[in-house]
């Protein structure tokens, strides 16, 4: 068999020579990792292996979800940090959880029925389209940590949401949203019944006093429409003139209002028309756009809060005795020793005090390979620790951090942001001037010729030409095109990105992390001696295999070397088929041999040394490699004649090699964030329209200043808060179809508000001649409605 | 025509009905996840409380064979 086979949990090839199996549906399963195996044992010893069944989705790969370590989780366990998340009920306590790594319907079954299987449990329910899980459990048995353990057992990592106040807005907002669409629709039903037969279309000979009944009927079913099912457009009418802007809502409201007003008078007077039913009508069919806006907003709110983690910042201090204790960060004071292990960020500034590591400070500073740090160099907060462990005494906390400098620069970046116009509201500017003035004069007009006609005309001109096709032509094609983006794997957080992205000239980069990997992958090999590539590539895989060092998984996955030893800072050794391995640092490869370490043949990149007993078998040649569809978005870039900048905080070679590998013209480096905030001011000085991609802490200022700003999937939390636009699946690529999708969103709105205004340009002189009678007024609205939603639905395919 | 005098009241109470069910709806939280539900009615066949009803209806019928 050729084709590798796919882990049986979460889908991803299984490497060769895999040893990680297991019985599921009473067959043996494969699996690509000891997280994938543990995971499906966990859930088949629960009983609950028809999750494998139903499931219409891979599961994610646990490897892949955050880890938590267990001393971390157990911070949530103290009462102080629990305050914020869990409420107390006598012997229950209660806390909505958010959960990562739902993939499909079947995780929220396996998700529910795990949970109620433990005792401790009184009540577990998930709610699949927030991914929130509600839990009330007895915490004297199971305290919060072991209750997230649960979870990850059996795939999935939960952080404890805080349902602040905006949530539960939020929510009151949406269940009010909800009652006034449902009262509208039912209401308007039985008002389309009782009005339509007072129409003269429908030729009924009612009695007058069957036709008076029917009018007083109607009247008093559309009252809760128009007092409470509309009252957002009235507030919205009066705050827009109070801030003198004309816009949808004033138009609306007028029309709703006038047609209102002028058939209570109707209805007490007897005479004249009844537009009850266009009433009932605007009413659903706007709160119905409106809804659907508003639950595409919420998706994205959800899946926004799921980048940021919310465990407040912890560390371990080490008392005088030299025992470490996990303490939150806000409880370090300057002068405190931290011990820092490998692979955690750094929580504060300070000074190395014992220990031998390299500093990733890429995220800070964007320089793409670590640095080597010893005792008495200084470190910076929010960078992480590669190789071995550091003690570190805290010298700047908080607000004195140089990260915190970076913050203080972003709020200030913030005020920089040029808004761009949207179309709708211009278009609703003009369409309200023009409705307005033909009104006038059409009035002035038949005031002439027939007095008593004058104001029926009017009104049935206001009710015609009410912009109900308008004010839906943008909102649902920006609602489509979200989804439709989301699914590409490019959220949406700010509203004006879709239309933003078509006014775009220029594209300012970032390097590491958003050109390249961010991560050091394997580039070249250089044989030394009779073996090939190949097979010292196998030799120094099975080396790595054991390592949980980040080089490590520049190599996959495979059968681990017997004997291995890890040297912190120098490399690793072991035994593969009775032959003793070294790799690493050239002098600690060498020495095996006895031999003198060779000299590195290059300078970029980072440089392995393979060897065994008999001296150097092979250079390995570690890099961060270009993504691979960077050129594409090159190749966008060109064809739309933007002007292309690659601003990065690396200061290597790197940087200028890369931008001749693809063809830009005008690269810096070794910027800092406040330099890179310059040129994107320059670029505005000159009247350009930026677009920003990035990923790194040193880019927030500029991410937060530019038109429009997008931040990697894998980028840090404040770039991911500050950007308008997340790239969850970190392909270059999702974004040259974003751009695609954002010209045939812009396609479609420029074609929906054509559509609403020519219909109502063409019913305008039938109007005007007084020729427009309720039920025509119905029908045209209702249809024009429809072209538009069903115009801005080709937008999901 | 008469029947309407009856009819129209009729017609107003039932949408009352129905407005004030739905907005009870609304507010005990029904419609706060439109997704779920839909697909958690697919695993009803793995709850050992409707297994158990399954079996206890087909045990029933077992007994009193339609034909005997």
């Amino acid at each position: 068999m050729n084709s590798p086979t796919a882990c049986f949990h979460c889908g991803l090839p299984v490497p060769a020579g895999s040893r990680f199996q297991a019985r599921v549906l009473d067959e043996p399963r494969a699996f690509c990792c000891p997280g994938c195996q543990a995971v499906a044992e966990a859930i088949v010893a629960g009983g609950l292996d028809g999750y494998y069944r139903h499931r219409t989705e891979n599961a994610s790969n646990p490897e892949a979800l955050p880890r938590q370590l267990s001393d971390e989780l157990q911070l949530y366990d103290r009462a102080d940090v629990q305050a914020n998340y869990v409420q107390h009920q006598g012997e229950l306590a209660e806390a909505c959880l958010l959960i990562e790594g739902i993939s499909c319907a079947a995780c929220g079954w396996l998700i529910e029925r795990h949970l109620r299987t433990l005792p401790a449990i009184a009540e577990a329910q998930l709610n699949l389209s927030n991914q929130r899980l509600q839990v009330r459990w007895a915490d004297s048995q199971l305290p919060l940590s072991q209750l997230l353990g649960e979870l990850r057992k059996i795939g999935y990592v939960a952080h404890p949401y805080q349902a602040d106040q905006a949530a539960e807005l939020l929510q009151r907002e949406n269940r009010r949203a909800l009652r006034q669409l449902g009262l509208a629709g039912l209401l308007w039903m039985q008002v389309m019944m009782a009005a339509m037969a007072t129409w003269p279309e429908f030729n009924l000979d009612l009695s007058a006093d069957m036709d008076r009944i029917l009018r007083w009927t109607s009247l008093f079913l559309t009252t809760p429409i128009v007092f409470y099912c509309c009252t957002d457009f009235f507030k919205g009418a009066l705050r827009d003139l109070r801030t003198r802007h004309l816009t949808m809502d004033i138009s609306v409201s007028l029309a709703i209002g006038g047609a209102y007003l002028a058939g209570i008078w109707s209805t007490v007077t007897g005479v004249g028309e009844l537009y009850y039913d266009a009433v009932g009508m605007f009413a659903l069919f706007l709160l119905a756009g409106r809804y659907l806006e508003r639950r595409a907003r919420e998706r994205t709110a959800a899946a926004t809060s799921q980048l940021v983690n919310l465990l407040p910042a912890s560390c371990l201090r080490l008392d005088a005795a030299g025992n470490n204790q996990r303490v939150l960060v806000s409880e370090l004071s300057v002068g405190d020793q931290v011990l820092v292990p490998p692979g955690h960020s750094l929580p504060a500034d300070g000074r190395i005090l014992a220990g031998q590591s390299s500093i990733d400070e890429s995220l800070l500073t964007g320089e793409y390979l670590p640095l080597p740090r010893a005792v008495g160099d200084s470190v910076t907060a929010g960078t992480l620790n590669v190789e071995g462990p550091l003690t570190i005494e805290v010298q700047a906390l908080g607000a004195a951090t140089r990260l915190s400098a970076i913050v203080r620069l972003l709020e200030r970046a913030q005020a920089d942001k040029p808004r761009l116009a949207e179309l709708a509201d211009r278009v609703a500017q003009w369409f309200l001037l023009i409705v307005l003035g033909v009104a006038a004069v059409v009035g002035l007009v038949w005031w002439q010729i027939e007095p008593q006609r004058a104001f029926w005309i009017v009104l049935a001109l206001l009710v015609a030409t009410c912009p109900c096709a308008l004010s839906l032509a943008t909102p649902t094609a920006l609602t489509t095109a979200t989804g439709s983006l989301h699914k590409l794997g490019l959220l949406l957080t700010r509203g004006h990105v879709l239309e933003g992205l078509n006014q775009i000239d220029t594209l300012i980069l970032d390097k590491t992390g958003t050109l390249t990997e961010g991560s050091l992958t394997l580039s070249r090999i250089l044989p030394l001696r009779d073996l090939d590539s190949d097979t010292c590539l196998a030799l120094a895989a099975a080396l790595e295999s054991g390592s949980e060092h980040p080089i490590a998984r520049a190599f996959g996955r495979v059968q681990p070397a017997a004997e291995l030893i890890s040297h912190p800072g120098l490399g690793l050794q072991g035994v593969v088929d009775g032959r003793h391995l070294r790799i690493g640092q050239a002098a600690f490869v060498a020495e095996l041999s006895g031999q003198s370490a060779p000299g590195i043949p290059g300078d970029q990149g980072q440089w392995l040394l393979l060897g065994d007993q008999q001296g150097p078998l092979a250079w390995l040649v570690l890099d961060d490699r270009l993504r691979s569809d960077a050129p594409k978005l090159l190749d966008l870039a060109r064809q739309r004649d933007w002007r292309v900048l690659l601003l990065s905080g690396d200061s290597s070679p790197m940087v200028h090699s890369l931008a001749t590998q693809l063809g830009i013209d005008d690269a810096r480096g070794g910027l800092t964030p406040d330099d890179k905030l310059a040129v994107l001011r320059q670029q505005h000085a000159e009247g350009r329209r930026v677009l920003m991609l990035g990923d790194g802490v040193n880019d927030v200022p500029v991410l937060a200043a530019a038109d429009i700003s997008i931040a990697m999937g894998s980028a840090t939390d404040l770039a991911k808060t500050s950007a308008d636009a997340v790239l969850l699946s970190n392909r270059l690529d999702s974004l040259v179809q974003a751009f695609a999708m954002a010209r045939r969103t812009r396609r479609i709105i420029i074609e929906n508000l054509g559509w609403a205004c020519l219909y109502n340009g063409l019913i305008l002189p039938f109007a005007a001649l007084g020729w427009v009678t309720p039920s025509w007024a119905a029908l045209g609205m209702s249809l024009s409605s429809l072209v538009v939603v069903v115009n801005a639905l080709r937008l999901s395919r | 025509m008469p029947a309407l005098y009856v009819m129209i009241p009729i017609a107003i109470i039932v949408v009352a009905l129905a407005i004030w069910l739905f907005f009870w709806a609304v507010d005990s939280g029904q419609y706060d996840d439109l997704d779920g539900p839909a697909h958690s009615i697919l695993f009803d066949d793995e709850d050992p409380r409707h297994k158990a009803g399954v079996e206890q209806a087909a045990d029933k019928q077992d007994k009193n064979p339609p034909h005997a």
